[in-house]
């Protein structure tokens, strides 16, 4: 399994580390460099890991944890209107990031009051999209168990609800974190910033175990590999958007639209294979994005053998023309 | 300033009053503010608001915020409490239009064709501003859905009774209740205060 660091030092001797991640069968998700100094978050293989923690050390840098990177999340509120942010919404997602995550904050078109509050179904594959998502609802416990809690039924990826008053169990939900509800000020106390790492700690525990169910089963190629092909179109090159490829879990978001961009993302070659083999590749709800979906090697394994046995009986096929070709000639 | 809260859910009450006080804070209307009460039932569908207001400052002549004069027949304004300007503008556009209104500098307007007579008799009442502020306060309070309201205004004391669905007659007469008491002062010298529900109930067991 693959563990995403962070490393935080100086440019001097920086490429022994690529060099180095590159040996174990790493790769580098992302560089930011400003001046001398660089920070570099790689995905590499975690027993490897005390190679990188000893190279960073002889190079004067420090690894740091970010548990979410590599993924991107949503924190949906009910709306967007001033009730509900950009207090808690934003205070979390902002923490969110501090761990890696990229995220999203999205307000649903009609999620507001008890029994009129409501999520479409367009709202629902938007939120889908992403690797998991936050649902931050409000103060009173009667609103959320008998109503809000049908805002995040039935959506395929992990949900984590933030909430104020003290819930014991919710359904339709992977993790629950109470204490928070509705803020009109920022999260800057101690006991508000502990809620805050309380949130972190839950998404944290919801991607890893989205992650370990993606291991038993696990994908043909890691999405950083992908990315490393991908960001060398010219397309994504030229792309203004701050991160125009964001990796997800099972495969990455590219901010190209699918139209521009169909034809030379499939024409990628991995492993001897053309990326659309590998993948799936789609037009994003969003609308100006392509969502690349890594295939599992069993997925993969499962087309070739069908195009393989599709082959097969093609070949026999044309095997019996000619035969029947001669009988009809014959006089 | 004295908030109280009675409501069906213990977190819920406490929360919504720390809320009611972080608002009226941002909007600079604590010392404004004689105390309000909050009656919370969300599984009624209810939210019941009641704001008692200070007094106002006491309706003032225009003469007295600023020097009137006469510039070949038209009024000409400098204003000398710049507190009162916008209540001032608003007041003169009302009264004379706003094409007779020009304001030349931050201090100085000129009402074409306007006496200064008829000028230095007009009262501004800034009572009308704080209702706005204090009405403001309470919509930001007030959650988002329920959209189904109904208001009680008094000299200093405004009312609002709000719900997702059908206003029931129970309702109104619950924030008449309430109004009729916040009029009259009833529990304002008690201090902040937060009745549960529930906690009441288990207590009458």
């Amino acid at each position: 399994m693959y563990e995403v660091l962070m490393f935080d030092g100086g440019v001097y001797r920086v490429n022994e580390l690529y060099e180095l991640v590159e040996d174990i069968g790493g790769f580098v998700i992302q560089k930011t460099q400003i001046q001398v100094m660089i920070t570099v978050t790689i995905a590499i293989p975690a027993e490897d890991r005390p190679v990188i923690e000893a190279k960073t050390r002889e190079l004067g840098g420090k690894l740091i944890e970010v548990p979410l990177a590599g993924t991107e999340i949503a924190v949906v509120g009910p709306t967007l209107g001033r009730h509900h942010m950009p207090h808690p919404i934003c205070d979390i997602a902002e923490h969110l990031r501090k761990y890696g995550a990229i995220t999203v904050v999205m307000g649903l078109a009609r999620g507001k009051g008890r029994q009129t509050a409501q999520i479409s179904a367009d709202e629902k594959a938007f939120i889908e999209e992403y690797d998991a998502a936050v649902f931050v609802l409000g103060n009173f416990a009667d609103c959320i168990l008998k109503d809000k809690v049908r805002l995040f039924e039935k959506i395929e990826v992990p949900v984590a609800v933030v909430c104020g008053p003290e819930i014991s169990e919710l359904p339709s939900c992977e993790a629950l974190v109470c204490g928070v509800g509705r803020k009109v000020e920022r999260m800057r106390r101690a006991e508000e910033i502990a809620k805050l790492e309380e949130t972190a700690r839950a998404v944290q525990r919801v991607v890893q175990e989205r992650k370990e169910e993606i291991d038993e089963d696990p994908l043909f190629v890691h999405p950083a590999e992908v990315k490393q092909r991908i960001e060398n179109l010219e397309l994504v090159q030229q792309s203004l958007r701050p991160a125009p490829i964001v990796l997800h879990l099972d495969g990455l978001r590219v901010k190209v639209p699918y139209e521009q961009v169909k034809d030379q993302l499939c024409a990628i070659d991995i492993y001897g294979r053309k990326l659309c083999e590998i993948t799936t590749i789609a037009p994003s709800r969003l609308g100006g994005s392509t969502m690349v979906h890594i295939l599992t090697k069993a997925q993969v394994a499962s087309r070739d053998l069908r195009s393989l046995g599709e082959r097969a009986a093609k070949t026999t096929l044309d095997l019996d023309q000619p035969e029947r070709k001669a009988e009809v000639k014959l006089p | 300033m004295n908030i109280q809260v009675e409501g069906s859910e213990e977190y819920g009450n406490e929360v919504y009053v720390e809320l009611f006080e972080r608002i009226l804070i941002d909007l600079g209307l604590t010392n404004r503010v004689e105390g309000a009460k909050l009656l919370i039932y969300p599984e009624k569908h209810l939210f019941i608001v009641t704001v008692r207001m200070r007094q106002a400052r006491t309706s003032v002549k225009v003469n007295e915020v600023a020097d009137v004069s006469d510039r070949e027949g038209n009024a000409f304004l400098v204003i000398r409490n710049e507190s009162y300007a916008p209540a001032l503008l608003a007041l003169l556009w009302k009264q004379f239009g706003r094409e007779r209104i020009e304001q030349l500098s931050r201090l100085e307007i000129l009402a074409h064709g306007v006496t200064t007579e008829r000028v230095e008799g007009l009262q501004i009442s800034p009572g009308e501003e704080l209702r706005k502020e204090v009405l403001d306060a309470i919509w930001r309070l007030l959650p988002e859905g329920f959209k189904v309201r109904h208001n009680l205004f008094d000299e200093n004391v405004m009312t609002i009774v709000s719900t997702e669905h059908t206003m029931d007659d129970e309702f109104l007469q619950m924030g008449e209740k309430a109004h009729e008491q916040m009029v009259k002062g009833m529990g304002l010298d008690e201090g902040t205060e937060v009745v549960d529900d529930e906690e009441e109930g288990e207590g009458d067991v």
